[in-house]
């Protein structure tokens, strides 16, 4: 009985790992630390490349919401380091630059590292029982070429007439050489360029990885559900950011050798392109981006949900096609993103429905996360906190696309700071929750050490209170009328009754800013003093907590062979623990192997 | 007049069909609050009633059973049809009424409007009722249109991608350069009113203002007519850059 | 307890070979997209177009890129040739297919400067409107991909005179054939829109 239950849990893959030989471990120090192929070593590198843009880009926050509550007043003492000449005050070209940059940064430099590139490296591997990624190699370029991204922004900002400057998406033709000159842009599209090819070797590098090296016994609908957010993330970075690349290829010949794909009004007399080109190229790629972000933290907040409730997650499969349901439907609605462009009637409409559409599979989901804790046994630790958080804010969020998925609603909202709010819930306050709870999760397994979970706690309230009145008062003066991307909004007269609303915005963002230390001390201290954690020190049974913390070079001296899913919770079966490792057979029952080597 | 919650919060909606966008937005609101107020609830109650409790085990399931399946299917479908659909609906209709419902009337009120930056010009078919020629009424920065009269605008940018933003009629459409787009919309109340850029279009965006001055229908005629006059007097046919305007779209 | 029991193990090179191919896949879906996306900008600035070529251009030559589409067309099939299983048991078959392959795609692009340079001469350039940023910018792009694919298979000539690929099946021979492919593929759609149609 016990051996036919066992291989009853067996989902044979269609393939055994006997290419993931064991590799001794590299000995200098530039191959162990600097370029190492250890997927382990280059998701701390991603974490710590992530965790520096996203100071960067934090500061830029402050200074933008500093600017706007305080217009001319010098932002404290970073302001006489930065604009000495001007008295401390920013200047409104150091404010478009800076709002610019602050999206540029931390959507590619710090979300996509830190989710994607850090927990997609560290997990990947780990959590479906492989040694190492498909392509070593590759990961290590992806990494590189990722750095090279990042200089290339950073040595924007120091060329004459500074950093690109027209917004994140850098619509032609303000971001051609008619409304940008300077090498600030050109550096943008070079940055852009070579983050998104090594989001796409990295890309190329997960999907291969979970194809073709998950552990015997692990058949997709075993694998832990942050690995399927993390593979339908790089499923939508390998097909769309070409399409981005293929954008700012083309307006890097417009800047560069001057033809004329995006070229029209008056700087040109004869053959003009179409600056809306662009704009449809872009939202190809950016309506799924908004997704790649999204998805990891998805798959992880569902992870955590059921380790903390003490409960298997609820409607898993479900989940995860929902999951997958939206990646697809996010590659078909891409127009919502352009409803006052001057788009057909009838596109706008298509993409109108196809963008509710999308409510359905998140209903699910969503249902799916609120009965995972229905009945659970939850301990608030504070990566439970925080994925909690997640639903919350992400709720806020993502109720908020419909205002502007509605064409007529649409129309009064574009473009205003309502857009704002809505964003930034759903793909900054969410991820950036979702990335803390990982961050918070996934330390024991990295460093080997434990942070500090009062500490966590107390950063979790500092964080979730601000974030959620930063951003719903983002809301609130959008709705009031107020625009984005403005230097100062008291220039408008039907602005200026906002301005109280925009104070206390701000004040709650300097706090929001100001928490942040809690975490930065939190996690440097544990790194250097935290308690030492086990093996499985929050008693979960994905396969990364049955090898050491942090594991071996070659993380399994065994491949495991899996025989239950993810999340086996208080199985009755089990005596004498509330969690069951997904390669540990239930009682003494023998694992018949000699039915997985086909 | 509709009545909006927080109407301190706006501006005062002077357009025949900016409630659409109000009632549209309201509507989405209050469906917003309730599924968003019952989501709370969920995570607050499981977070207190469910909360870890010596002796107290979690249930074990996963949520596979058909009755799960049936309230998650009922519930998201509920969503769908009460949420979604309606608002696809009700949208429709605006859209079909409203946004591409190009008013045809005689007594449409014809501008072309080109943003530049940072200033809006402005162009009146003038007395033969062509554009771009020389009796056209040409502004700078300062529109003006009668109350109660559907007024059509065509947009053409000069340089760079701009918005046309009325947030008294609830009303923003892009301007493109190199081709014209359109939009229309129609004043229930005469007063000075603002039009403001939404779309980011250099370093002094923030202050590319323009006024749209809405008046009673005589005094409308009045200041077309003494503008009509000037128009011919000052234009000067070795400026061509004063021709900048464009066929009319309809 | 369980008890670790011997499993079966396939051959190590079959299951890499394997995996190298998935991987080859799904970069090769990624650049699908990437050209997608500039024959999409390409149809979007051509449809908004009144008259194609437009502001009165000469349409581009024919006769000399079709030509070069037959020489790429050949190349491929002298690549595909040479690896095929059949072809392990010669063992200079795949030398002479990787110095075929690439002695024709050496001439291809040869003759788009044949094409590109007289043009350029007479002033049709890449800032002449749409079209010469269209015409210029696709097939420059595409050339780039081209010498990509003759660095991918000169890499692998030292293999194939030493012998270390000695089969055709080899990781790197397979890789790097699909890619040449995939890079003629598109030339065969770039030629027939940006060129015929």
């Amino acid at each position: 009985m016990g051996a036919v239950s066992a291989v009853r849990h067996l989902h044979v893959g269609p393939e055994f790992h006997a290419e993931q030989h064991v590799h001794p471990e590299p000995t200098s120090f530039l191959e162990r630390y600097i370029f190492s192929k250890d997927h382990k070593v280059i998701a701390k590198q991603f974490l710590w490349y992530g965790l520096f843009f996203l100071v960067v880009g934090g500061a830029m926050a402050m200074m933008i919401r500093w600017q706007i509550a305080y217009p001319g007043t010098p932002f404290p003492v970073l302001g006489q380091l930065l604009w000495p000449q001007n008295g401390g005050v920013m200047p409104p070209q150091s404010y478009a630059s800076f709002f610019t940059m602050h999206g540029t940064l931390m959507i590619f430099f710090a979300i996509t590292p830190i989710l994607i590139g850090a927990f997609g490296n560290l997990l990947i591997p780990l959590m479906i029982g492989a040694r190492d990624m498909a392509f070593p190699t590759l990961n290590l370029m992806s990494f590189w070429t990722n750095v090279l991204a990042g200089l290339c922004m950073i040595v924007s900002f120091f060329v004459p007439m500074g950093a690109a400057a027209g917004g994140w998406q850098s619509y032609p033709t303000l971001s051609t050489l008619v409304g940008s000159p300077g090498h600030g842009q050109t550096l943008w599209i070079l940055g852009i360029f070579l983050t998104g090819s090594g989001s796409i070797m990295g890309a190329v590098n997960y999907i291969t990885t979970v194809v073709r090296l998950r552990a015997p016994g692990m058949g997709y609908f075993q694998m832990p559900l942050s690995v399927w957010g993390i593979w339908l993330t790089a499923i939508l970075n390998a097909l769309f950011v070409p399409v981005l690349a293929a954008g700012v290829l083309l307006l890097f010949l417009d800047r560069v050798f001057g033809s004329h794909f995006f070229l029209a009004g008056a700087s040109i007399t004869k053959g003009g392109g179409d600056p809306v080109l662009y704009q449809h190229l872009f939202w190809i790629f950016g309506h799924p981006e908004v997704y790649i972000l999204i998805l990891p933290a998805w798959g992880i907040v569902s992870d955590l949900l059921s380790f903390f409730s003490r409960k298997p997650a609820f409607g898993y499969k479900a989940t995860a096609l929902s999951m997958s349901v939206i990646t697809l439907l996010s590659m078909a609605v891409y127009g919502h993103h352009m409803f006052v462009v001057g788009m057909s009637p009838l596109l706008s409409q298509g993409f109108m429905t196809l963008t509710m559409l999308i409510s359905i599979p998140s209903a699910v989901f969503f249902l799916n996360w609120l009965g995972t804790m229905w009945r659970g046994s939850i301990r608030f630790a504070t990566p439970m906190l925080f994925s909690v958080g997640v639903v919350f804010v992400f709720g806020l969020g993502g109720l908020t696309g419909l205002h502007l998925g509605a064409i007529s609603s649409d129309i009064y909202l574009h473009d205003s700071y309502f857009v704002i709010g809505h964003f930034h819930l759903t793909m900054a306050a969410s991820v950036l929750l979702g990335a803390f709870a990982a961050i918070y999760f996934w330390f024991p397994k990295m460093f080997g050490k434990m942070m500090n979970d009062r500490l966590g706690k107390w950063h979790f309230w500092l964080t979730i209170i601000p974030i959620t009145i930063v951003f719903c008062g983002m809301l609130v003066v959008g709705y009031g009328g107020m625009q984005r991307r403005l230097y100062n909004a008291d220039a408008y007269d039907f602005l200026k009754h906002l301005h109280p609303i925009n104070v206390w915005i701000t004040r709650a963002a300097l706090l929001l800013g100001a928490s942040q230390f809690l975490f930065v001390g939190n996690f440097l201290s544990s790194l250097i003093s935290g308690k030492k954690a086990t093996e499985n020190p929050w008693e979960v049974g994905t396969l990364e907590w049955t090898i050491p913390s942090p594991p071996p070079h070659h993380n399994y001296d065994e491949i495991p062979i899996v025989l239950h899913g993810p999340h086996e919770f208080n199985n009755p079966a089990v005596a004498g623990k509330d969690w069951l490792a997904q390669d540990e057979p239930i009682g003494d029952e023998p694992v018949a192997l000699g039915a997985v080597g086909h | 007049m509709h009545q909006w919650p927080f109407s301190w919060l706006t501006t005062v909606d002077v357009s025949r069909d900016g409630w659409r966008a109000e009632a549209l937005f309201w509507y989405t609101t209050l469906l917003c609050v309730i599924a968003f107020a019952l989501v709370t609830f969920a995570l607050v109650y499981s977070s207190w009633k469910y909360r870890a409790r010596p002796g107290v085990k979690a249930l074990y399931t996963h949520g596979t059973d058909r009755k799960s399946f049936a309230v998650t299917g009922i519930l998201a479908a509920l969503v769908f049809f009460t949420i979604d659909l309606n608002l696809v609906r009700v949208s429709q209709i605006d859209v079909k009424e409203y946004t591409y419902n190009w008013p045809t009337s005689p007594d449409t009120i014809r501008v072309e409007v080109m943003p530049q930056q940072w200033a809006w010009n402005i162009r009146y078919a003038g007395p033969d009722g062509v554009f771009n020629t020389p009796d056209d009424v040409v502004a700078l920065n300062e529109m003006r249109v009668p109350v109660g009269r559907p007024v059509m605008v065509n947009l053409k940018a000069k340089d760079v991608i701009h918005s046309f933003y009325i947030p008294n009629f609830r009303l923003k459409h892009d301007a493109n350069p190199g081709y014209v787009t359109r939009t229309w919309f129609q004043a229930l109340k005469p007063g000075n009113f603002e039009i403001a850029c939404s779309q980011m279009c250099g370093w002094a965006h923030y202050k590319m203002k323009g006024d749209l001055i809405v008046q009673p229908e005589a005094d409308f005629v009045r200041w077309m007519k003494e503008a009509e006059g000037d128009a011919v007097r000052r234009f000067d046919p070795a400026d061509r850059e004063q021709l900048w305007g464009w066929e009319w779209v309809q | 307890m369980s008890t670790a029991v011997a499993v079966t193990r396939f051959p190590v090179p079959e299951e890499s070979r394997r995996t190298s191919f998935v991987g080859m896949v799904m970069a090769l879906a990624s650049w699908t997209m990437l050209f997608g996306a500039l024959f999409f900008a390409y149809a979007v600035l051509r449809l908004r177009a009144p008259a194609w070529p437009p502001d009165g251009l000469q349409p581009l030559p024919r006769a000399l890129p079709f030509f070069n589409t037959l020489v790429l067309l050949a190349s491929s099939v002298v690549l595909h040739f040479g690896i095929r299983p059949e072809a392990e048991k010669n063992p200079g078959a795949l030398r002479r297919a990787l110095l075929g392959t690439m002695a024709l795609g050496s001439l291809f692009l040869g003759l788009q400067l044949a094409v590109w340079v007289p043009l350029w001469r007479s002033g049709f350039r890449i800032d002449t409107g749409t079209y010469g940023s269209i015409f210029y910018g696709l097939t420059v792009f595409h050339a780039a991909h081209v010498l990509a694919g003759l660095v991918a298979l000169a890499v692998l000539l030292p293999g194939a005179f030493s012998g270390r690929y000695a089969s055709g099946r080899q990781s790197p021979v397979r890789l790097s054939a699909m890619f040449w492919h995939f890079v003629d593929a598109v030339w065969v759609v770039m030629f027939v829109s940006v060129y015929l149609l």
